[in-house]
């Protein structure tokens, strides 16, 4: 018996070992892939690197300008310099003027930085890092405190938005959404890869106050829709579809699958559509293997003696 | 009374000869003969629910203003084929489940038509005498796929709009003829009022006939071939060894048909597909960002992504880049499936002999592996369809997921087939491998060593070198039941029936 089993284990070794000039092929082709990969994400990560440089090369010329120019007048203002003093300003410096690291935030408007800490993209673990959606580190009394406090060392700039949604038009505002925001973000707002290493990221879990301010301060690589293209009542319905169809999309046909779309369903399809009929089949069929003549001492022989007609 | 009914028919139709020939008709039982089965099954239901959808749905392509449950398209112009599309959603009752019904049925129709093919390629029962039946399967398999695509086109949303515009702007590729042809099919230049109409007609009508006629072929070929088996069990090149039609495989294969069906049925009813209503409508203006078509279409959809932006310049004319992936390689990856038959036995085989055993893969390695690497290549493009959901789901760059995809599509299938070729010469010779394993069990005897045995056969085991019956030699009318049920007939449910 373990003779048997020893013998076994000998002819698939070998035959394991026989493969190995074919592992070895597959490193030699693996290989060119990597390859491919250095090369195309290293420039993209120095042209990052260059961004980042442009940023502060313009913004450093201010600083001495408005330094200082915002005090800390009320109880909220103090909260968000004390705030913004421990969180921020290693990155975006004292006054927010900005520094090597990160560019200056003057004069963006609370709109903005309220935008940018309540996605939790901000603060920045390191400098390098690139900003990704986490939950956000402050609540939103402390991040109000904080947009509050940089918007008031400066001028200009977009507010902080509270959208009144009352009487908002969902059907205009999945039209303007179908036009404006789709071609990135997918007419399902399920978010997608745009070429040369973007992301639009999906627009689910986000305030009106968010999705108000993104569409007027077009963070990073978004475009800017300024009221010359998306007007202030079509900002309301474009917030309205947004906050109640993409974030709670309207799916009477069971899971929604996450508004993939067909690449979802194909696989859906395929695995377990097909896949379940092809269990069912592998059920109620025969599975017996063919025959091999060390199976012939096997019940076989009994059996056909036992009355059958031979053919 | 009956009888005399029955017998006057039977005069006059013989249906009693051609019935008893047919029902005698013998089935192997192998479970992988069943696949092709999935595909007339689903057929089937995309025949009924089809019919269903047919009865709400207006293909037309004027302009109306939507009112109705969803809320975000109230008042909206869209054309007459969305706003049914819409209605039989929200307000035709079990319409939306009808509408998923057919969709997902159309995935599995077409998946089981490829199965089905992958299981006769690889098992070579395409060889002699079943080439034109590969063909016929070859040529289901297109009208397959083109009618998916037209059904999930004549809703008229955002996302299949935009597939039909690609759609357009491959046919207009063609070198020469493109144009004309394509302001032919579509009815002038794109986006046109007569799109819906006429894919509408092509759909529900022209492709479904000539499936149906093509399908009636194909089974009748199967009939007058008989089936191919494999080896075992007695059967041999000039034999078929298996279950009757009636009662044996009726019976299975109508267990078959209403579980297909209800596999469909949860799917259409547990999970969402093509919601068009979040969707919108297609406006040529409006734009979703990267929208994939069903999955069937997925390898063409890849192939354009993957092809780099080449244009061949000819003297006076120039052939864009869509046309090598949406023209030229589907047509050259058909051509070579209807030709394989004759490609095999005259650069490979050079048998010219008829089969109607079957090859297991390996007993046929350059076939299985050419198989393997092709379907790889095709696996590969059909990935490349989704590589912005994939980059997005890694955080990756898309052009890093693209330019992987460049690669493997040609690297991929080059690895694939000297493994496939590889395992194919291992598996033939370790005669064991493949074999259902019995379990081996430690006893202890007396003395308190330990030993292991073989357990028993599981239930259901046949005995490889079992005799089947010949089915002349078993009068089946009356005996029907005594057959089926004898538990003194240890050879129950096996036939065979010679071939001519
Ligand atoms: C580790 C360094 C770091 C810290 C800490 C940090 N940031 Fe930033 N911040 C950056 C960098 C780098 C960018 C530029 C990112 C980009 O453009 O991709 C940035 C960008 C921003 C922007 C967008 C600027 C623009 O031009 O659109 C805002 C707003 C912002 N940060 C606010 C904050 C606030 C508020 C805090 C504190 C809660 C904070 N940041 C903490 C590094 C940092
Ligand atoms: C050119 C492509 C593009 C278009 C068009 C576009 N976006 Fe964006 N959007 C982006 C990108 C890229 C980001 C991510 C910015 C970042 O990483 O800082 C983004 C971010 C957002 C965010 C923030 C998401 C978060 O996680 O906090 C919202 C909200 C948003 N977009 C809404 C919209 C709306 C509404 C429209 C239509 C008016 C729109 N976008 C149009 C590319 C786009």
């Amino acid at each position: 018996m373990i003779e048997a089993v020893k013998q076994r284990i000998k002819i698939h070794f070998k035959a394991l070992l026989k493969y190995d000039k074919a592992a070895r092929l597959v490193i030699f082709a693996l290989a060119p892939i990597f390859l491919v990969q250095l090369f195309v994400e290293l420039p993209a990560a120095a042209s990052v690197g260059a961004h980042l440089g442009r940023h502060h090369s313009q913004t450093t010329g201010q600083i001495t300008q408005t330094a200082a120019a915002g005090g800390a007048r009320t109880p909220q203002l103090q909260e968000g310099r004390t705030l913004f003093d421990e969180n921020c300003s290693s990155c975006h410096g004292i006054n927010a003027a900005g520094s090597k690291l990160a560019p200056g935030l003057r004069g963006l408007g609370a709109g903005v930085i309220n935008l940018w800490v309540s996605s939790g993209w901000m603060p920045l673990a390191n400098p390098g890092a690139e900003p990704a959606r986490k939950p956000a580190l402050f609540n939103s009394q402390q991040t109000n405190a904080i947009s509050e406090y940089v918007a008031s060392l400066s001028k200009g700039g977009i507010p902080i938005l509270y959208p009144d949604l009352k009487g908002a038009s969902v059907e205009e505002g999945f039209s303007i959404f179908a036009l404006n925001c789709a071609p990135c973000h997918t007419i399902t707002g399920a978010g997608d890869a745009l070429s040369n290493g973007l992301y639009a990221p999906p627009l689910h879990g986000l305030t009106s106050t968010q999705v108000a301010e993104a569409v007027r301060s077009g963070p990073n690589n978004m475009p800017v829709f300024s009221t010359g293209v998306i007007s202030k009542s079509q900002l309301k319905d474009l917030v309205a579809y947004v906050t109640k169809y993409i974030e709670h999309p309207d799916n009477p046909g069971g899971l929604g699958l996450g508004g993939v779309g067909p690449v979802a369903e194909g696989f859906i399809g395929l695995f377990i559509g097909v896949g379940l009929c092809l269990l069912v089949a592998f059920w109620i069929g025969d599975r017996t293997e063919k025959e091999e003549k060390e199976d012939s001492h096997s019940k076989g022989n009994k059996k056909s003696e036992t009355g059958v007609k031979h053919a | 009374m009956i009888d005399a009914i029955y017998n006057w028919i039977d005069d006059r139709l013989a249906l009693s000869k051609s019935g008893r020939h047919l029902l005698n008709k013998i089935f192997p039982d192998h479970w992988s003969f069943m696949i092709g089965e999935i595909a007339l099954y689903s057929f089937i239901v995309l025949l009924i629910s089809g019919v269903f959808l047919t009865l709400y749905f207006v293909p037309s392509g004027a302009t109306v203003i939507y009112h109705g449950a969803y809320k975000p398209l109230d008042g909206t112009r869209v054309s007459d084929a969305y706003a049914s599309t819409i209605n039989i959603t929200f307000a035709v009752r079990g319409g939306l489940f009808m509408r998923q019904l057919h969709h997902w049925a159309a995935n599995i129709f077409v998946g089981s038509i490829v199965v089905h093919m992958l299981r006769v390629f690889f098992t070579g029962a395409f060889r002699r005498p079943r080439e034109a039946n590969w063909m016929i399967g070859a040529t289901l398999l297109i009208l397959a796929i083109f009618n998916g695509f037209l059904g999930y086109s004549i809703p008229d949303d955002l996302v299949s709009g935009t597939g039909i515009r690609i759609a357009f702007s491959i046919l207009e590729s063609i070198p020469f003829v493109g144009t004309n042809l394509a302001f032919f099919l579509f009815g002038g230049n794109y986006p046109g009022k007569d799109i819906i109409p006429r894919f509408f007609i092509l759909h529900v009508l022209v492709l479904p006939l000539i499936i149906l006629a093509l399908l009636g072929a194909h089974l009748g070929m199967l009939v007058k071939h008989k089936h191919s088996q494999f080896k075992g069990r007695g059967a041999r090149n000039d034999n078929v060894v298996g279950s009757p039609l009636w009662p044996n495989y009726a019976a299975k294969a109508g267990g078959f048909f209403f579980l297909t069906t209800g596999v469909t049925a949860i799917l259409a009813a547990l999970i969402q597909i093509n919601p068009i209503w979040q969707y919108g409508p297609y406006v040529p203006y409006k734009v979703s960002y990267a929208v994939q078509p069903d999955w069937y279409m997925g390898w063409l959809d890849g192939a354009l992504r993957v092809m780099p932006s080449w244009e061949i310049h000819l003297p006076g004319h120039m052939i864009p880049n869509v046309f090598f992936p949406g023209i030229l390689l589907p047509g050259v990856t058909f051509t070579l499936i209807y030709l394989w038959p004759f490609i095999e036995s005259k650069f490979i085989t050079h048998d010219y002999a008829e089969h109607h055993l079957l090859d297991r893969p390996r007993d046929n390695p350059m076939r299985t592996a050419i198989g393997s690497a092709v379907f790889a290549f095709y696996f590969v493009l059909f990935g490349a369809s989704s590589t912005d959901v994939l980059a997005n789901y890694l955080q990756v760059s898309l052009n890093v997921v693209l330019w992987i995809f460049r690669i493997s599509c040609i690297v991929v299938p080059i690895i694939v087939f000297p493994i496939a070729y590889k395992i194919c010469l291992e598996l033939q010779q370790v005669p064991e491998a493949g074999k259902r394993k019995r379990h081996m069990i430690i006893v202890r005897d007396d003395q308190g060593a330990y030993h292991s045995v073989d357990s028993e056969e599981y239930p259901g085991y046949i005995a490889p070198e079992l005799a089947p019956v010949k089915i002349e030699d078993v009068d089946l009318a009356p005996e029907i039941e005594a057959l089926n049920t004898s538990a003194d007939r240890p050879d129950e449910g096996i036939y065979q029936i010679p071939r001519e």
